[in-house]
């Protein structure tokens, strides 16, 4: 590492004129120095996120026949990426002349809506409560982890112990506490199961929105609540007035990724309900999962699951520039 | 504590707090725990009616069958836990590894420096962070064909470390922006390089943001499903995740098995996350990641 030399000694000054490494091309500038630590990661990510990401979007528009061998390819380094037949937008336009196409887009707006709903009240809720003060508070913390750092087979498998319709454990409560005469079949009807995914994924991620609200909770001056207090507001005046207002940058910042986080959510369909009864969980990540991987077809699939990537770019840039104005506001 | 319910005095209050909190702990802990009791359970007294909330009962007898120290019908398929969970642990704890290092460094330079295209690439590293895992893994899949990677665990951390990178870089630039900048300064005019500023100053003060980069790549890795099922499908190839789904996906296997190798696969996670919580929450909180 050539860093040594006397001129690249500050910090903050040194690179922010990128002519200086012109004047003294041996000396390792800031900026210089920078790439050369960020330059393992970039290439990493390009070459297995971005590449692929366009590779990818190269399949949506081809006839893609996974046996095929012959054709135009790609060739680097000696491997040979064919690039299959050139269909224009054949791909897209099956896609959005299938009715399944339409009906599970709908469903995942129900999806994503249901369950951005729940998150973030169930996560406000809990971030109230684990905000009162309480003996063992810091154990609490500890729990609120337990849901999350579940892998999502084990949150599938976990739940399906307790929504059996034979061995489930709230059918035998309800059953006992005479609540119910005949088991609930959790997974039978198709829009309760679809409740019943939200719900579960919501257990799963909820409590994230927890721990991010009341790091937030925490850095709400005492003096606001202590004004409030001297003026006579109650509880939820003080929750409506201050609370609230002082967390909508996180608020905003939770439905954002809740959003995205919905719009993916594939683990769960897949151990609880493999898009099912019928069709009635199949959402556009399912369905475009089922038709890459189920019947083999990338190009269909691909091209649907690109749909699903122009949303994830659009919210990209609302939660780019939520994060944008948190900063400026910190600031 | 401002904004709470409780003030000063007040019993009803006192009490309505509490409740709401072994409502919490209820909801956060019940599944698991009752998790942990289906698998140390018989599966005849999960089926009787009147449930007994407590096993009448106790029986190690499903670890057993998973763990192969006793012979059942489904030997086969349990047979694969012990295999798998060893691969979920090579893959995961490289995958940290590789994290630690080129993550925080590059977190590191994302946190310090000016340099040409650093708003362009943070801003690559963001929408990859929102990007649809799944619409890669076609691509991936064909390129790991060509390569010979598909059913290696090389291909398995290739894809993951990639995957993961973004979360690590963000995480530990949101903690060195936290390490003051004099520290790097101080080092400087004591005649480090950058370099030696780096590892020899800033890496042994930023132990907390390490844990949390680490022990939440090592949780995304040991609990990744989809790319490790799509990827790696021959038999003694793939990791833990996939081999509970396919248990669970069996009708002949009694559910307080699979219980019990969900447990027992979900418990390295856990305890990680409990151990390093304190961390953890710091660091993501700071870095504001998605879960």
């Amino acid at each position: 590492m050539a860093a040594e030399a006397p001129g690249t000694l500050s910090i903050g000054r040194t690179g922010r004129r990128r002519t200086r490494a012109v004047f003294r091309p041996v000396v390792l500038s800031e900026a210089a120095f920078a790439w050369l630590l960020i330059i393992p990661a970039v290439v990493g990510i390009l070459l297995v996120i971005v590449f692929p990401l366009l590779y990818s979007f190269w399949m949506s528009f081809a006839d893609v026949n996974l046996l095929r061998a012959t054709g135009p390819a790609i060739e680097i380094f000696g491997i040979r990426l064919p690039l299959f037949r050139f269909v224009g937008l054949q791909n897209y336009a099956r896609t959005f002349a299938d009715p399944v196409y339409w009906s599970s887009l709908w469903r995942t707006l129900y999806f994503v809506g249901a369950f951005v709903l729940e998150a973030t009240l169930m996560g406000l809720g809990m971030a109230l409560v684990l905000h009162e003060r309480f003996a063992g508070r810091p154990l609490m913390r500890s729990l609120l982890l337990i849901p999350w750092s579940l892998s999502r087979v084990v949150v599938g498998l976990l739940w399906i112990g307790i929504l059996d319709f034979e061995f489930g454990v709230l059918n035998g409560i309800l059953h006992r506490a005479g609540l119910i005469d005949g088991y609930i079949a959790f997974f039978k009807e198709g829009f309760r199961a679809l409740n019943v995914l939200v719900s579960v994924y919501m257990w799963n991620q909820a409590p994230f929105a927890t721990l991010l609200l009341l790091a937030g909770m925490q850095s709400i001056p005492e003096e606001h609540y202590m004004a409030a207090a001297v003026d006579g507001a109650g509880y939820w005046r003080r929750l409506w007035y201050i609370t609230l207002p002082a967390l909508r940058p996180i608020l905003f910042l939770i439905l954002v990724l809740s959003t995205v986080n919905a719009f993916l959510m594939l683990d769960l369909i897949y151990v609880l309900t493999m898009g099912g009864p019928a069709q009635d969980t199949t959402t556009i990540s399912w369905l475009g999962f089922q038709t890459a991987f189920s019947f083999f077809k990338f190009g269909p699939g691909t091209a649907i699951l690109y749909t699903l990537t122009a949303l994830c770019l659009l919210l990209t840039f609302v939660y780019h520039w939520v994060v944008l104005r948190r900063y400026e506001a910190e600031a | 504590m401002g904004g709470t319910i409780v003030g000063e005095r007040g019993l009803g209050r006192r009490v309505l707090v509490y409740g709401l909190v072994g409502a919490v702990t209820l909801w956060l802990v019940g599944p698991f725990v009752w998790l942990f009791v289906t698998s140390v359970s018989y599966q005849k007294h999960l089926l009787a009616r009147p449930l007994s909330l407590i096993p009448p009962e106790v029986t190690f007898d499903n670890y057993r069958m998973i763990l192969g120290l006793v012979r059942f019908h489904a030997e086969g398929q349990a047979a694969k836990i012990l295999p798998s969970m060893l691969n979920t642990l090579i893959v995961a704890a490289v995958v940290t590894v590789v994290n630690l290092v080129v993550g925080t460094t590059a977190g590191y330079a994302y946190a310090r420096f000016r340099f040409p295209w650093k708003g362009v690439s943070l801003y690559v590293l963001l929408f990859t962070r929102m990007l649809p895992t799944i619409v890669l893994i076609p691509a991936i899949f064909l390129m790991f064909r060509a390569l010979g990677l598909q059913n290696t665990l090389t291909g398995l951390i290739i894809a993951y470390c990639a995957f993961t990178l973004p979360f690590t870089i963000w995480i530990m630039k949101a903690y060195f922006e936290t390490v003051p900048a004099e520290l790097d300064r101080s080092a400087l005019v004591d005649g480090c390089n950058r370099l030696q500023a780096y590892y020899r100053v800033i890496l042994p003060v930023s132990g907390p943001g390490l844990v949390a980069g680490g022990a939440f790549t090592f949780m995304l890795c040991w609990n990744e499903f989809l790319v490790a099922l799509i990827l790696n499908t021959k038999p003694g190839t793939t990791t833990l995740p996939p081999v509970v789904a396919a248990m669970n996906a069996q009708i002949n296997i009694d559910y307080s098995v699979i219980a019990a190798s969900g447990f027992l696969g979900a418990l390295p996670a856990v305890l990680l996350v409990l151990v390093f919580q304190r961390y953890l929450v710091q660091g993501l909180t700071a870095g504001s990641v998605k879960g």
